[in-house]
């Protein structure tokens, strides 16, 4: 860890409520950059919650706490902002958009973040070679350019789509909702390689996930269990296992 | 019935009457029309189906035909579909110097006045009046039937390998208190014939026309018809439109209404499935945005055994505007075996908007599988913080989703340069951006 500097991502006793109920209730984290950060924990513990949080999903009521990212207040920021500015949220359940095709929306989403940089938008022709060699890298069809985002796409699809996404996006702070979820093994393998593929010491990727599947593949430096809405133990990847091994309820007994 | 609406109604067809030409609709059917109009006048909106339509302006507007139209040219007109022969019609009179490319169809189509036969119905088109007993819906067609001066007899013979391919361009240019335009199109398809029909409506200069369209389809067993209906007139013009169409046997019948102009526009559309199989597909794509109301009432009767009916709505209602769709499918007795389907969907893109979607199903025999769907509501939330998570603008992500709403439908028209034409003109339309989400 490299603690001396500022953290890309520091979150500080966070209280989140939704529609009245506690659901984030003094969580406490940092992510540095070029760390892989695993948040586990069983279901209903807050952890999709604190995704959206992060990316600006409306309909949460930040009661108290801050997040800060790159040394700036998150909160502050619109989702589209927080895009624009290096987060991405890859979805657990990536919503299909008939109408607008798959290369209009990564078009549109990459020269969102050139415009907020001061670039010019991509030259198209070069755009679709980058997003080609993406494609490949996830085991996806050609066809796919042209089609709806993600309609019709299975569940694996669609995840692999959210792995595109982040790739030809290349965020500084990715955020992964139980992208694993649902995925046999060889789909499993492949998000894993894309996620691999954007390690980097600039950037930092937050994975949560509710088994420690996904972690044999994208080996993590710390990995964080969230009960009821707080972080509850931490440790280095072996904690993972050990969850495996003895189950929830031995940190949820814990922390009752 | 003795309103001061169908006294002048009455009046204004006494006054017009010597000067309407005695081809078009015979002075025997005018006659009948009139008569009829008599016995039941206009529908009010008491009257069920017309509860949405916007109906007060017909207290001032003028009915007689609109007198001679200044000359246009072709750069008045849209522009053209390659592959299309196109016949023009100023307010409701066949302008042929603006009609092009004619030769390669010209036995299917003669312009109504111009009827050789004019004590019959001309082209060996079947009198189809509709049914004023039967209901009140149809009564504006009669009122065209009454002063209509010209129109399209359309008869398509089997004989083609290639569907025969046609685009009949009505133009509005004369304003409502100098008389009506009363665009009005007889088809019909032999057995096994085959026809793209592109039915537009625009208008010359920013008059507030009044017009009123009549359109029959007939349908032999068999026959195919691809029928794109453009509704593209000035933002002050007031538009009553009756389409009557009967489907053969095994015939098939895709029928697209895109609806974007006019301050006021109502659109009744009548299909009976009245051959085994039939196919229908009906899709009416309607855009109101400011004080525009856009009605459609669409009745499809299934009259006969295992016929098909896919009928699909997608409106957005911005500004002010009202946006209503009411489709109505029945299943009378001897048609066992039916299959519809019902896709209506609205939008609501303001807060001063408003949107009616009512499917409704009458069903009056067994084995029949119906299915419909509808919603009005605003733009999907989660597909709009989709967007906006991956950093679209806000207005961008929004515009993009009502694009999305309607290119569902549109991207399913087969003819390039018309779809091209209306994406085009849709994409102008949902420009505007809304508010940000009510939920941010």
């Amino acid at each position: 860890m490299t603690a001396s500097r500022t953290p890309l991502l520091a979150i500080n006793d966070l209280h989140v409520t939704v529609e009245g109920k506690q659901i984030l209730n003094g969580l406490t984290l940092q992510v540095a950059a070029g760390e892989v950060h695993a948040i586990m924990g069983p279901n209903g513990s807050g952890k999709s919650t604190l995704a959206h949080v992060l990316a600006g999903r409306p309909g949460y009521q930040i009661t108290a706490g801050t997040v800060s990212y790159e040394g700036r207040d998150l909160l502050a920021l619109a989702p589209e902002e927080r895009a624009r500015q290096g987060v991405f949220l890859g979805f657990q359940y990536p919503v299909e958009i008939p109408g607008v095709n798959n290369v209009y929306l990564l078009k549109a989403a990459v020269n969102a973040v050139r415009k907020q940089r001061g670039l010019p938008e991509v030259d198209a022709f070069e755009f679709l070679g980058l997003v080609r060699e993406k494609m490949r890298l996830m085991h996806i069809e050609d066809s796919f350019l042209s089609r709806g985002v993600n309609e019709g796409f299975s569940g694996g699809e669609k995840k692999r789509n959210e792995v595109l996404q982040m790739l030809v996006l290349e965020p500084q702070l990715a955020i992964l909702d139980e992208t694993d979820s649902g995925l046999d093994i060889d789909a499993l393998k492949v998000v894993a390689a894309g996620v691999n593929s954007l390690r980097s010491p600039e950037r930092a990727c937050v994975l949560v996930t509710h088994y420690q599947r996904l972690l044999e593949y994208v080996v993590p430096d710390i990995v964080h269990v969230l009960v009821r809405g707080r972080i509850a133990k931490r440790g280095d990847r072996t904690l993972a296992l050990e969850l495996e091994r003895r189950g929830y309820d031995w940190v949820t007994g814990e922390a009752a | 019935m003795g309103t001061p609406l169908t006294a002048r109604i009455i009046e204004e067809h006494a006054n017009a009457f010597r000067a309407l030409p005695p081809a078009g609709p015979t002075a025997a059917r005018r006659r009948t029309a009139i008569e009829a109009l008599t016995a039941s006048g206009l529908p009010t909106s008491r009257d069920e189906n017309w509860k949405y339509a916007n109906l007060r302006p017909l207290e001032r507007l003028r009915f007689n035909p609109a007198p001679p139209a200044q000359p246009l040219t072709a750069a008045d007109l849209p522009a053209a579909i390659p592959g299309f022969a196109r016949y023009v019609f100023v307010d409701g009179a066949f302008a042929p110097a603006l009609s092009a490319a004619l030769h390669a169809t010209a036995a299917a189509l003669t312009p109504l006045a111009a009827a050789p036969d004019a004590g019959g119905a001309p082209a060996g088109v079947p009198a189809q009046t509709p049914d004023a007993r039967a209901s009140a819906d149809e009564r504006f067609a009669l009122l065209n039937e009454a002063f209509a001066t010209d129109g399209a007899a359309i008869r398509v013979a089997a004989h083609h390998d290639e569907p025969v391919r046609l685009e009949l361009v009505f133009v509005a240019s004369a304003d409502a208190v100098t008389g009506a335009s009363y665009p009005r199109v007889e088809l019909r398809l032999d057995s096994q014939a085959q026809l793209l029909l592109i039915e537009r409506h625009v208008s010359a200069g920013p008059h507030a026309s009044f017009v009123n369209s009549a359109v029959t389809v007939d349908l032999g067993c068999g026959a195919r018809l691809h029928h794109y209906r453009l509704q593209e007139l000035a933002p002050r013009a007031i538009v009553f439109d009756t389409l009557c169409a009967v489907v053969g046997a095994e015939a098939c019948y895709r029928l697209y209404g895109i609806s974007t102009g006019a301050q006021s526009a109502r659109s009744t559309l009548a299909v009976r499935l009245a051959g085994e199989r039939a196919d229908l597909m009906l899709a009416v794509v309607a855009l109101g945005d400011r004080q525009q109301v856009q009605d459609t009432y669409a009745r499809v009767e299934h009259a006969a055994p295992r016929a098909r009916t896919e009928q699909v709505f997608r409106g957005i209602s911005a500004g002010r505007a009202r946006v209503a769709f009411n489709g109505k499918i029945v299943v009378g007795k001897d048609a066992p075996g039916t299959d519809s389907r019902q896709s209506l969907r609205g939008l609501l893109a303001g807060p001063e908007a408003e949107l009616d979607v009512r499917p409704q199903l009458e069903i009056y025999t067994d084995e029949v599988r119906c299915s419909h769907g509808a919603t009005a509501g605003k733009l999907d939330e989660n597909m709009l913080f989709y967007l906006l998570s991956r950093g679209l603008e806000p207005g961008v992500a929004q515009r993009l989703l009502k694009w999305a709403f309607l290119e569902d439908v549109v991207a399913k028209i087969e003819v390039a340069e018309l779809r091209r034409q209306i994406e085009e003109r849709l994409a102008l339309q949902v420009h505007e951006p809304l508010a940000r989400a009510e939920s941010a």
